[in-house]
């Protein structure tokens, strides 16, 4: 069974339910007050209408798993980069589990700071900012499925998932990088404006080999919807022949992210917290917290793409092989992030221009080649 | 876009002591550079004017935090210059240790610093960690972690704890074998040597002329250490060569301190072996003849100096400290005009700015 | 010397940083324990070397002000009270706010009565909570668990209310340290010995018909304390630098053939000179500040 049957199902309980008073009204008001509720408890029980909120529900479902993960992300964030630091990680609260329940207690201290808005700030744009990126991103981890049973379909009918679902989560992924320009700039802040500005440079230049990457896994796969890029996996994961392909997909992925190595916009060192100065509170809490949904998002990515998806033996559920693919490849950027030092605004530019784009050809070159000779 | 002024500090997380350096940009290119010190004064010169010659070591122990045993014991050479004293050889040898032991956790905590700038996290805890070992040492043989309060006119508090030279010597080989793997670890990241070398160039005329020393003189090519050119103390029964090299960048200065940190464990090592027995203080006299005494010594930074003037009773005169620090920050806009913004930390970190000294 | 640096290979882009910080994690979830102190239920292992809070013997303690006197921060105080065994006694108190814990006033000590221990808790929310008074800081039974770093020799300590100035010690002492100088005014001897040379033999001690030297256990001291110089002209007999010397070095003795004949024929008592027996000064000044006759001088001393 299906996310989208489940969810009709809990609806169609739910509607059948709420509807025993409606027609209970129907009945003992007189005249058009009692065909009026009679109306509204038709309508709930019409087809139409329990197709949209179980579309809703199933939509609520998927996102809260993806945040839930999330939490669970930062909680390995946190202990991984305590191990390599040679120190624990979050210790006394939730003391039995590790230090999980750290995050809800940074969740509430945030809650509880004072929010200020400075004087000469765009109030518009300083508003506005913190929304489009978090929205954007919450967005993503709607539209990536966990399994093709466990993901967010748009028609009545079972088993039809979002037809170009990759492609919308890659043009998503690029939202980001508007709220950025926007949070910096409209801040009133010399360092966020050097931030932001460093921010669009970086994402724009790693945008182009990031995109040309993917186009070479949608022409093996002959399809843009994740079930059916999962299902060209079946014989061979696309990560070994397109091995070029999946290193260059993380250190975009990496990029696009903001991770150290390509930290600048958020530069601790130079420019204070970057183009996220000026936030404080909450608004800096959704923040860090979309940074991890994004890193969450990336890692969902590359495991859609390159290593298979959800396949793998069936003694695990599917949804399950999907999240400790994604944890794995989080792991990884995690350690590549407080192994190495930060690049500069040039280098990095140098890099995503000058090395990747050519690799991201080459990438695109094989796959082509492989098509025609019909491997996949 | 057009030029701005802006403003790194004086509240910045990451600009190692109390000051403000406001630097001109061209979108990320940096045309001029104007540092400004003073944030941080204590008058210690003017506190030393009120106080005995002994009371006056603990406050010559603050005026670097990060490398406090250099001072004090630069303040014990002055007065015993300016007294005519002659301490004796156990206590030289036992000062020769603890300096080097101390240069080598100011390096540390320097590399500490600049790693992190750089963004390599890791590079922190890890050089802090070791940097504890030391600590620990100097815990045992001082009693403080930070400032010791150490040297005295005449020698040295106290003589070395029990079981001292075996721990010496056990902190000596783990300091090697971790200063091969942060060789390892930067060295071998592409990206650090990327944003090292070839930024920062300070040629050797320049370098000569604003009156760097240190380490950064030493990395444009010029021999110049204090340890060998005037011996103080026992450094001339020290077998140790100086660290130089020919690059005149950022990659040269880290290499320099790097190279530097072995030669104090080869020194640390021959320290420990020649150490004679016998006396390790002697009784200083309360009042200082009138006149003047200079003291000189290598700094992990540069050359620090000291000149008292002793006016006949128990107090000095006047005290006059020049810090390798303030006169290295005034290089400042010559290194760093025409490289970007992001390379501002790198080259200042390079520099190893400790504004303790700087302010005094 | 030219460095011994290497050249980095383009593998090395990430290979051998992540290397190192592998290795890092597995060192410490498998092999060993992170390098963390879970401080406020793991406490730190401190050495007796290190400096924290203060401890004061009462017994030892002669209330000389040494301590106070050479706080390079100004952060003691003398205190006046009163003790059940030992009277009226004058202790130091220190403010811990101000504090630099450098250890000068342990070193001062004459009698090795302060001492530091490894207590370093001391934080407070109130600034004059810190102020800690000598009765705060007494701890009777320390020193007797320390091991002292000081050295300490056995030295004859005169005392000179006992001595008839007999002359036996002189000739006994193997290093010719004593020698009897007389007094002037009092017609007495009394032995002057040079400590330094002094080898602890104790024939000295034994010798002495009347036991007025005793052998003593004295610490060394490496500072270079002031010495009162005396001025027999000025002196008036008042006995003010006597009663205030903690250490028991000053001595008022009479001056015979200075009796005065009063108006009503009946002689006055003789007059009085102090007498020092500077061996025994530990250089606090308060002789210097007491007399208002300035019959001591005192260099390098406070007002």
């Amino acid at each position: 069974m299906n996310l989208y049957e489940f969810s009709y199902g809990i609806i169609h309980w739910l509607v059948n339910l709420v509807n025993n008073l409606w027609y209970w009204l129907g009945d003992v008001l007189p005249g058009l007050l009692g065909d009026f509720f009679d109306a509204i408890g038709r309508f709930a029980a019409s087809h139409g209408h329990m197709a949209v909120m179980a579309m809703l529900v199933e939509s609520l479902i998927v996102i809260i798993v993806a945040l839930i993960n999330v939490l669970n992300f930062i909680w390995i964030f946190r202990k991984l980069s305590g191990r390599i630091f040679d120190f624990y990680g979050p210790y006394y609260v939730g003391y039995r589990i590790g230090g999980w329940l750290q995050n809800l207690a940074d969740g509430v201290k945030l809650l509880v700071k004072e929010i200020i808005v400075p004087m000469k700030a765009d109030k518009m744009g300083y508003l506005l900012a913190p929304v489009i990126y978090i929205g954007s991103s919450i967005l993503i981890v709607g539209i990536i499925p966990f399994s093709e049973n466990f993901g967010i379909s748009t028609t009545r009918e079972p088993g039809q998932y979002v037809p170009g679902a990759a492609l919308l989560a890659l043009a998503v992924f690029a939202i980001a990088p508007f709220s950025i320009l926007l949070a910096g700039w409209s801040s009133n802040n010399k360092y966020t404006l050097i931030g932001g500005m460093r921010s669009a440079a970086q994402m724009m230049s790693y945008e182009i080999p990031l995109l040309l990457t993917a186009v070479s896994v949608f022409l093996l796969a002959g399809s843009l919807s994740f079930v059916d890029i999962v299902d060209a996996q079946h014989d061979i994961w696309f990560g070994i022949p397109l091995l070029i392909g999946l290193v260059v997909f993380m250190v975009c992925l990496a990029a696009e992210v903001e991770i150290i190595p390509f930290d600048l916009p958020e530069a601790e060192a130079e420019l204070v917290e970057g183009w996220t100065t000026e936030y404080g509170g909450m608004r800096f809490g959704l923040f860090y917290f979309t940074t991890a949904i994004r890193a969450y998002a990336g890692g969902a990515l590359v495991t859609a793409f390159f290593l298979g998806g959800w396949q793998g033996p069936a003694i695990i559920p599917d949804e399950i092989w999907f999240l400790i693919k994604a944890y794995i490849v989080y792991v990884i950027f995690q350690w590549m992030t407080w192994s190495l030092p930060r690049v500069r605004v040039d280098q990095m530019l140098g890099v995503g221009w000058k090395r990747l784009l050519p690799l991201a050809v080459l990438n695109l070159l094989i796959a082509a080649a492989m098509k025609t000779l019909g491997w996949f | 876009m057009a030029e701005m002024w802006i403003n790194m500090g004086p509240q910045h997380p990451m600009t190692h002591g109390l000051w403000n350096l406001r630097i001109k940009v061209d979108g990320e290119t940096i045309v001029d550079a104007q540092p400004e010190v003073g944030y941080l004064h204590r008058g210690i010169e003017k506190l030393a004017e009120g106080k005995t010659y002994t009371q006056i070591i603990p406050i010559a122990d603050r005026l670097c935090y990060g490398s406090s045993m250099t001072w004090s014991h630069l303040y014990c050479l002055t007065v015993e210059n300016l007294m005519g004293l002659e301490v004796p050889e156990r206590a030289e040898y036992i000062r020769v240790m603890a300096i080097e032991m101390q240069r080598i956790a100011s390096h540390l905590m320097w590399l500490a610093a600049y790693a992190s700038d750089l963004g390599l996290a890791a590079g922190f805890t890890y050089t802090m960690r070791d940097r504890e070992v030391l600590i620990d040492l100097f815990q045992a043989l001082t009693g403080g972690r930070l400032t010791y309060n150490y040297p005295r006119i005449g020698g040295v508090a106290h003589d070395l704890p029990a079981n001292f030279e075996r721990d010496a010597l056990r902190a000596v080989d783990y300091m090697e074998t971790r200063l091969k793997q942060y060789e390892d670890m930067f060295e071998g990241s592409k990206i650090f040597m990327m944003r090292n070398v070839g930024i920062g160039i300070l040629k050797k005329g320049d370098a000569v002329n604003l009156g760097v020393t240190g380490p950064s003189l030493r990395a444009s090519g010029v021999s110049y250490d204090l340890r060998k050119d005037m011996p103080y103390s026992v450094y001339p029964e020290m077998d140790f060569a100086v660290a130089t090299h020919e690059d005149c960048d950022c990659y040269a200065r880290y290499r320099v301190r790097m190279d530097e940190m072995w030669e104090s464990c080869k020194i640390i090592r021959q320290s420990l072996k020649k150490m004679p027995k016998g006396k390790w203080r002697i009784v200083a006299p309360r009042t200082a003849p009138v006149g003047t005494g200079l003291g000189r010594v290598e700094d992990p930074r540069g050359e620090g100096m000291m000149y008292l003037v002793g006016d006949g009773t128990d107090r000095p005169y006047r005290l006059k400290i020049r810090s390798p620090i303030f006169v290295t920050v005034s290089a400042a806009p010559k290194i760093l005009v025409g490289y970007k913004l992001a390379d501002v930390v790198a080259i200042m970190g390079g520099l190893d700015m400790c504004i303790g000294e700087a302010d005094r | 010397m030219v460095s011994r640096s290497k050249r980095t290979t383009s593998l090395g882009f990430v290979t051998k940083p992540m290397g190192r910080t592998g290795r890092q994690v597995v060192n410490s979830l498998v092999t060993g324990k992170p390098n963390t102190i879970l401080y406020p239920y793991e406490k730190l292992e401190l050495p007796p070397s290190y400096r924290g809070k203060h401890t004061l013997d009462f017994k030892r303690c002669i209330g000389c002000s040494n301590c106070v006197q050479i706080c390079p921060n100004d952060c003691m105080w003398m205190e006046k009270l009163e003790d059940p065994e030992l009277g009226k006694i004058e202790r130091p108190g220190i403010d811990m706010g101000r504090c630099l814990f450098c250890g000068l006033c342990v070193e001062v000590c004459p009698t090795v009565a302060i001492h530091e221990t490894v207590e370093f808790e001391l934080a407070s929310h109130d600034r004059e909570k810190l102020k800690f008074g000598p009765k705060e800081l007494r701890d009777d039974k320390f020193a007797d668990s320390y091991v002292e770093e000081r050295q300490k020799r056995s030295l004859p300590v005169l005392d000179l209310s006992k001595c008839t100035g007999c002359d036996k010690c002189a000739p006994e002492c193997p290093a010719i340290c004593i020698a009897m100088v007389p007094i002037e005014g009092v017609g007495k001897k009394k032995p002057e010995i040079e400590l330094e040379k002094c080898t602890s033999c104790k024939k000295c001690a034994i010798i002495c018909p009347e036991k007025a030297l005793e052998m003593k256990d004295v610490y060394e001291s490496y500072f270079d304390m002031p010495e009162p110089k005396f001025m027999l002209k000025n002196c008036t007999g008042c006995g003010a630098c006597a009663r205030v010397c903690p250490a028991d070095c000053i001595y008022m003795m009479e001056m015979p053939g200075t009796e005065k004949v009063l108006k009503d024929g009946k002689k006055s008592k003789p007059k009085k000179r102090a007498v020092f027996v500077l061996e025994k000064c530990v250089g606090c000044g308060r002789c210097f500040r007491a007399c208002k006759f300035d019959a001591i001088e005192m260099p390098g001393a406070r007002e």
